[in-house]
C-alpha cells in the first residue's frame, strides 16, 4: 500500500518536472495577463494596450491588459510580486514609483529582488495645464499668485511620488520656495477630469491631456521634454523656463522574480518586435511618446541607476522616510 | 432636424450586413457571459478585443459595445431564478426577484427585467443623442467632496430601507467599507488589513462576497427547511407579465430609467448606486410598502431599468470627454484607440458617422436582445420545475465555477464558502447582507475622495457644506438617519421597512 | 412571546451577542487604524478613514446591546425553532472539506465526491439520478469553460482535467 502511494508521489512528481520544462518550451499556451496600475483611458494604458496587442502577435496568444491603479503605479507591481506565478502568464508595466517609493516609505516589495525585468520600452512627455476658463496664461502667473497665496494651489497628480509629483517639488523649491499642494489620483483619466470640473487649479500628468488641450478645453502651461514638442510648438520647456530639468519617466515591464530565462528571452522579443512595429510608434506618437529600447541586461542596470539618482532628489527634497 | 439626418445615416451604417452580424455576435456573447456569473463582460471583452482588429472600427466597437449591454440583460437571470448576482448591479434585483420566483412569479419577473432593460435602453440612447454634448460637464461637476457626499447618500438611503434593525444595517455597512478597505491602500501603496496574506494584498474580491453572502447562504437556508419539498412550491401560472405587473411597473420603470441615465453618468459606482436608488425610491413611494422583500414587481422593474439606462448614460462621459466612467468603458476607449481615434470632446464632429453609427447599432441590439431574451424565459423556467434537492447542488457548482473563473485563484472559493458561513449566520440573527456589499463596493471610492477633499480644502470640513451638491446630498443622508429618531418619523419608518426575517 | 423565546438579560439572547461581536470587530478596526498611523486632517493617512468607521461601528455595536437589554431579543433557540440545524452544518462541512481538496485534487477529482455527497446526504436523490449527475454537471461545465471560453480549471497535482 504504501509502496503504491510512494510511486503516485514519484510518478507525479516526474509529471510535474516534465510539465515545467514543457512549460518553457511551449510558453506561451494561454493568455498573458499584463498588468497596467493606471486606470484604462489614460496614455500609459493607451500605449501599454497598443504595444500588447502588437506583442501578441508575435507570441501567438492574447494579452489581456489588467489595470490595478493606485499608490502612483505600485499597486499593481507589488500585487504581482506579492503573489504572481513567475510562469510568464502575468507581468507587469513597471513606472519609476516603484524604485522611488521604497526610498520615500516602508513599501512592501524590493525593487532590487522581487522583479524579473524583462525589457525596457519607452518614457512620456509630461506637462502641466490648467482649465482654458483660469485666470493663469503662463506658467509665471502660477508663480506669482503662489508666492502670495502659499499652499493654495492645487495640482493633481496620478500619485504621490510619480515624478509629476516630485518634478513639481523640484519646480516649488526652484521658483524661490513657492509651496504648492498636491492631490494624488490614481492616473490621467482622473486628472483629467478634476482639472477639467475645476476641483484642482492645475494638473501635472503624461500626453493623456492631449484631445482635451486639443480641443481647447484645456490650457498646456508647460512640457517637461528637452525640447519643445512639434504638437505644440508654442509651450515652453521646463529648460526654458528657468528650471534646468528633464523628466520623462522612462518604463519597461518585468515579471515576478525567479522567472524562467528562456520566457523571459521570449518575451523581450515580443516586446521589443512591438515597439519597432509602424502601428506602436504611431500610437505612441500620438501621446509624443518614442520608443527607448533596453535590452534585459541594460534594464538591470538602468535599474541601479535611477535608484541611485533617485536617492539624491528624495534627499534634497526632505521627502526621504525617516 | 441636424439629429434626424445623423440618425438616418447611422441607421445606414448599423444596418449593413457585416455590422448586423457584428452586433448578434456581440449581444450573444455578452447575454451568455451574462447569466454565467463571475464571467463578466470585462473578461470576454478583454478577450475578443484582438478578434475586433480585422474589421473596420465600426464593426469592431459595435461587437464590444454589444457584448457590454449584453451582458447587462442576462445579469438578471441567476439573480432571479437560484439568488445569485452575476456582479453588483444586480444585487438588488435578488431581494424582490427571488421570493417572486419562489412564488411561482419568475416568468413576470424575467419579463419585467427584459421589458425594462429594453425600454430602459431605448431611452437612454435617444437622450445619449440629444444630449450627451450638453450633459458632459454633469460628470465633472463631481469633485471630490461631491463624490464623498453622493457616497455616503447612498449608504444612508439604503440602510435606511433596509428591514428590521437600522443600527445593524448600519453596522453591516461599516463592516462593508472596512472589508473594502483590505488591501493595498490607494493613495500609499501600504498593505492594510491583510495579516500578511498575499493574496489579501490585491483586497478581497466582490464576486466570492456576494456569491457567498447570496448564494451560498440561500442554499444553507434553504436546507434547513424540515418539510422535504420544492423551494418553488406554488403553480408557475404565467411567463409574461400581466396587464396588472405592467399597471405596477410602468411608474417604477420610467422612473428608473431616468434615475439610470443621469447616475450612470458619474464615473464610478453609477450603476450599482442607481439600482439601489431606485430600490429605495420605489419603496418610498409605493402605497404598500410593506409587499418589499416579498415578491414585489415594482422592486424588480425599477433596478432593472436603473442599470440598464445607466449603461447608456455611461458612454457619455466617454464619448464627450474622452474619460471612461467603469471598466467596461475602458476597454471600449482601448477598442477605439487600437482603429486609431481618440474620444475627446472633438470625436462625435470629427468622425459622425463613426458616432451616429454605433449609436442606431445599439437600437438594433436592444431589438435583437428582446427577441433573444423571451423565448429563454420558458426554459429559464423549466429550470425551476427541479425538486430543490437536485437543484441545490448544481448552483452550489455553478458558484464554485463563477468565483474561480472570476480570478483564476482556489482563494477566492475558499472566500467564498467563508462568506457564505458568513452569511447564514448573518441571516439568522437578522443581518442583512445588501448594505454590505454596497458599501463594500463604494467603501474604497468613499475612502479615497475622503482624503482628496481633505487635502484639497486643507483639512477644512466645511468644504462638504459649502459646495452645493455636496450640501444637499449630505442634507438628505442628515434628514434619513435622524428622521427615526423622532417618533413620528419612526412610525412611518416602521410601516415602511419591513419586519425582519422576511 | 413568552420568556423562553424573548429574553432580556440573559446568555442566550441573540441580539446581545450579535452586538458583543460588533463591538470586538469595531475594537479592532480601531486599533487596525491606530497601527496604520492617523494623518493629520488636512493630509489623513492610511489608517484615518478605519478609525472613525470603527468607532462608528462600536456605537452602532453598543446600541444594538443596548436595544438587546432593555427591550429584549429572541434567544438562539427560537432562532432555530423547526429548522434541521444539523443539514447546513452538513453542507458547510462538505464544502469546508472541498475547499481544501480543491488545489491538489484538482476540480474534477473534488466536484465530483462533493456533488455526489450534497446530492446523497441532504434529502437523498435516488442512486441512479445522484450518480450520473453528479458526474456529467461537473464534466460538462468543465469541458465547455475549457474548450469553448479558454478558462483553465485546477487541475491539481495529477493534471486531471
Amino acid at each position: 500500500m504504501s509502496q503504491r502511494n510512494s510511486w503516485r508521489v514519484l510518478l507525479a512528481a516526474a509529471g510535474m518536472l516534465l510539465s515545467t520544462a514543457a512549460q518553457a518550451q511551449d510558453y506561451p499556451t494561454k493568455p498573458i495577463t499584463l498588468i497596467v496600475p493606471w486606470p484604462a483611458g489614460g496614455s500609459t494604458d493607451i500605449s501599454m494596450r497598443a504595444i500588447a496587442e502588437s506583442a501578441s502577435k508575435v507570441l501567438g496568444q492574447p494579452i489581456a491588459v489588467d489595470n490595478k491603479a493606485g499608490g502612483g503605479g505600485t499597486v499593481g507591481p507589488a500585487t504581482m510580486a506579492a503573489g504572481a506565478k513567475p510562469d510568464g502568464y502575468t507581468i507587469a508595466q513597471i513606472p519609476i514609483t516603484v524604485f522611488r517609493l521604497p526610498l520615500m516609505q516602508e513599501v512592501s516589495w524590493d525593487p532590487a529582488k522581487d522583479f524579473s525585468y524583462i525589457v525596457h520600452l519607452t518614457g512620456y512627455t509630461f506637462g502641466v495645464t490648467t482649465n482654458a476658463e483660469s485666470q493663469y496664461k503662463t506658467w509665471q502667473d502660477v508663480v506669482d499668485f503662489a508666492k502670495k497665496n502659499p499652499g493654495k494651489v492645487t495640482y493633481a497628480t496620478p500619485g504621490t511620488g510619480t515624478s509629476l509629483h516630485i518634478g513639481m517639488e523640484q519646480i516649488a523649491l526652484m521658483a524661490g520656495g513657492i509651496k504648492l499642494t498636491q492631490v494624488p489620483f490614481k492616473g490621467g483619466a482622473e486628472t483629467n477630469a478634476a482639472v477639467l470640473g475645476q476641483h484642482t487649479m492645475l494638473q501635472a500628468d503624461s500626453t493623456g491631456w492631449r484631445p482635451l488641450v486639443d480641443a481647447g478645453k484645456l490650457r498646456l502651461l508647460m512640457v517637461w521634454t528637452g525640447t519643445r514638442s512639434p504638437n505644440y510648438p508654442d509651450v515652453p520647456t521646463l529648460k526654458e523656463l528657468g528650471y534646468p530639468m528633464i523628466y520623462d519617466s522612462p518604463f519597461g515591464i518585468a515579471g515576478p522574480k525567479g522567472m524562467d530565462p528562456k520566457i523571459v528571452a521570449k518575451l523581450h522579443d515580443a516586446f521589443k518586435k512591438a515597439i519597432e512595429d509602424p502601428a506602436v510608434i504611431a500610437t505612441l506618437a500620438k501621446y509624443d511618446m518614442v520608443p527607448n529600447y533596453k535590452n534585459t541586461e541594460d534594464y538591470r542596470k538602468f535599474v541601479v541607476e535611477v535608484t541611485e539618482s533617485e536617492r539624491k532628489v528624495i534627499d534634497t527634497l526632505g521627502l526621504a522616510k525617516k | 432636424m441636424d439629429t434626424l439626418v445623423n440618425v438616418a445615416h447611422g441607421l445606414g451604417v448599423a444596418l449593413l450586413p457585416v455590422n448586423l452580424l457584428y452586433c448578434f455576435i456581440g449581444v450573444f456573447i455578452g447575454t451568455l457571459v451574462g447569466v454565467l456569473p463571475g464571467i463578466g463582460p470585462i473578461s470576454a471583452m478583454s478577450l475578443l478585443l484582438p478578434v475586433t482588429l480585422s474589421g473596420t472600427p465600426e464593426s469592431g466597437i459595435i461587437m464590444m459595445a454589444g457584448i457590454y449591454y449584453g451582458s447587462m440583460y442576462g445579469g438578471s437571470t441567476t439573480s432571479i431564478l437560484v439568488n445569485i448576482p452575476g456582479e453588483a448591479a444586480s444585487v438588488v434585483t435578488c431581494i424582490d426577484g427571488h421570493q417572486m420566483a419562489k412564488q411561482g412569479r419568475a416568468g413576470p419577473a424575467l419579463g419585467i427585467s427584459a421589458f425594462g432593460s429594453f425600454i430602459a435602453g431605448t431611452f437612454s440612447l435617444v437622450a445619449l443623442m440629444l444630449v450627451a454634448p450638453s450633459l458632459a460637464s454633469v460628470a465633472i461637476a463631481f469633485g471630490p467632496a461631491e463624490y464623498f457626499s453622493l457616497m455616503v447618500l447612498g449608504l444612508v438611503v439604503l440602510t435606511f430601507l433596509t428591514q428590521g434593525s437600522m443600527a445593524k444595517a448600519l453596522l453591516m455597512a461599516c463592516i462593508g467599507v472596512v472589508l473594502g478597505l483590505v488591501g493595498l491602500d490607494s493613495i500609499t501603496a501600504q498593505p492594510r488589513l491583510t495579516f500578511g496574506r498575499i493574496e489579501l494584498i490585491d483586497g478581497i474580491g466582490l464576486v466570492p462576497v456576494v456569491m457567498g453572502l447570496f448564494g451560498v447562504a440561500e442554499v444553507l437556508l434553504n436546507t434547513e427547511q424540515a418539510i422535504k419539498r420544492d423551494i418553488i412550491n406554488a403553480k408557475i401560472t404565467q411567463l409574461l407579465p400581466n396587464k396588472e405587473d405592467w399597471k405596477a411597473s410602468a411608474g417604477p420603470v420610467a422612473r428608473g430609467t431616468v434615475l439610470g441615465f443621469f447616475l450612470g453618468i458619474l464615473p464610478g459606482g453609477g450603476a450599482v448606486v442607481a439600482s439601489f436608488a431606485s430600490y429605495a425610491l420605489e419603496k418610498r413611494l409605493s402605497k404598500h410598502p410593506e409587499r418589499f422583500g416579498h415578491g414585489a414587481i415594482e422592486g424588480v422593474a425599477g433596478p432593472e431599468s436603473a442599470n440598464n439606462s445607466a449603461a447608456g448614460g455611461a458612454f457619455i462621459p466617454l464619448m464627450t470627454l474622452g474619460i471612461p466612467p467603469n471598466v467596461v468603458m475602458a476597454l471600449l476607449l482601448g477598442a477605439f484607440v487600437i482603429h486609431g481615434l481618440q474620444p475627446g470632446p472633438l470625436m462625435i464632429s470629427q468622425n459622425p458617422t463613426l458616432f451616429w453609427g454605433i449609436v442606431a447599432s445599439m437600437y438594433i441590439g436592444n431589438l435583437m436582445l428582446l427577441v433573444l431574451n423571451l423565448p429563454m424565459i420558458g426554459m429559464w423556467v423549466q429550470l425551476l420545475r427541479l425538486p430543490y434537492n437536485v437543484l441545490f447542488p448544481l448552483i452550489i457548482l455553478f458558484t464554485i465555477i463563477g468565483v474561480y473563473c472570476s480570478s483564476n485563484n482556489v482563494f477566492d472559493v475558499h472566500v467564498m464558502i467563508a462568506f457564505g458561513v458568513i452569511g447564514y449566520f448573518m441571516r439568522k440573527l437578522g443581518y442583512e447582507p445588501a448594505p454590505l456589499v454596497l458599501a463594500f463596493v463604494l467603501g474604497p471610492m468613499l475612502e479615497n475622495n475622503l482624503r482628496k477633499s481633505l487635502i484639497l480644502s486643507q483639512g477644512d470640513l466645511m468644504t462638504f457644506v459649502e459646495r452645493p451638491i455636496s450640501a444637499i446630498c449630505l442634507a438628505f443622508a442628515l434628514v434619513l438617519l435622524v428622521g427615526p429618531l423622532l417618533p413620528s418619523l419612526r412610525r412611518k419608518r416602521e410601516l415602511v421597512a419591513l419586519d425582519e426575517g422576511a | 412571546m413568552n420568556n423562553d423565546t424573548n429574553v432580556k438579560l440573559r446568555l442566550n439572547n441573540s441580539e446581545l451577542w450579535g452586538g458583543l461581536i460588533g463591538l470586538a470587530l469595531g475594537g479592532f478596526v480601531i486599533w487596525s487604524g491606530l497601527k496604520l498611523k492617523l494623518g493629520t486632517i488636512n493630509d489623513p493617512g492610511s489608517g484615518y478613514v478605519l478609525f472613525y468607521t470603527g468607532i462608528l461601528m462600536c456605537v452602532f455595536a453598543i446600541s444594538i446591546m443596548v436595544a438587546a437589554v432593555t427591550e429584549g431579543g429572541p434567544s438562539f433557540a427560537s432562532r432555530w425553532e423547526n429548522a434541521r440545524w444539523g443539514k447546513p452544518v452538513l453542507v458547510i462541512a462538505c464544502l469546508a472539506a472541498f475547499a481544501f481538496a480543491l488545489e491538489p485534487l484538482g476540480f474534477l477529482l473534488s466536484a465530483i465526491p462533493l456533488m455526489l455527497l450534497l446530492l446523497r446526504v441532504i434529502d437523498p436523490v435516488r442512486w441512479s439520478l445522484a450518480i450520473p449527475l453528479s458526474i456529467l454537471a461537473p464534466l460538462g461545465m468543465w469541458w465547455v469553460l475549457k474548450h469553448l471560453l479558454a478558462i483553465q480549471l485546477p487541475s491539481g497535482l495529477f493534471e486531471i482535467g
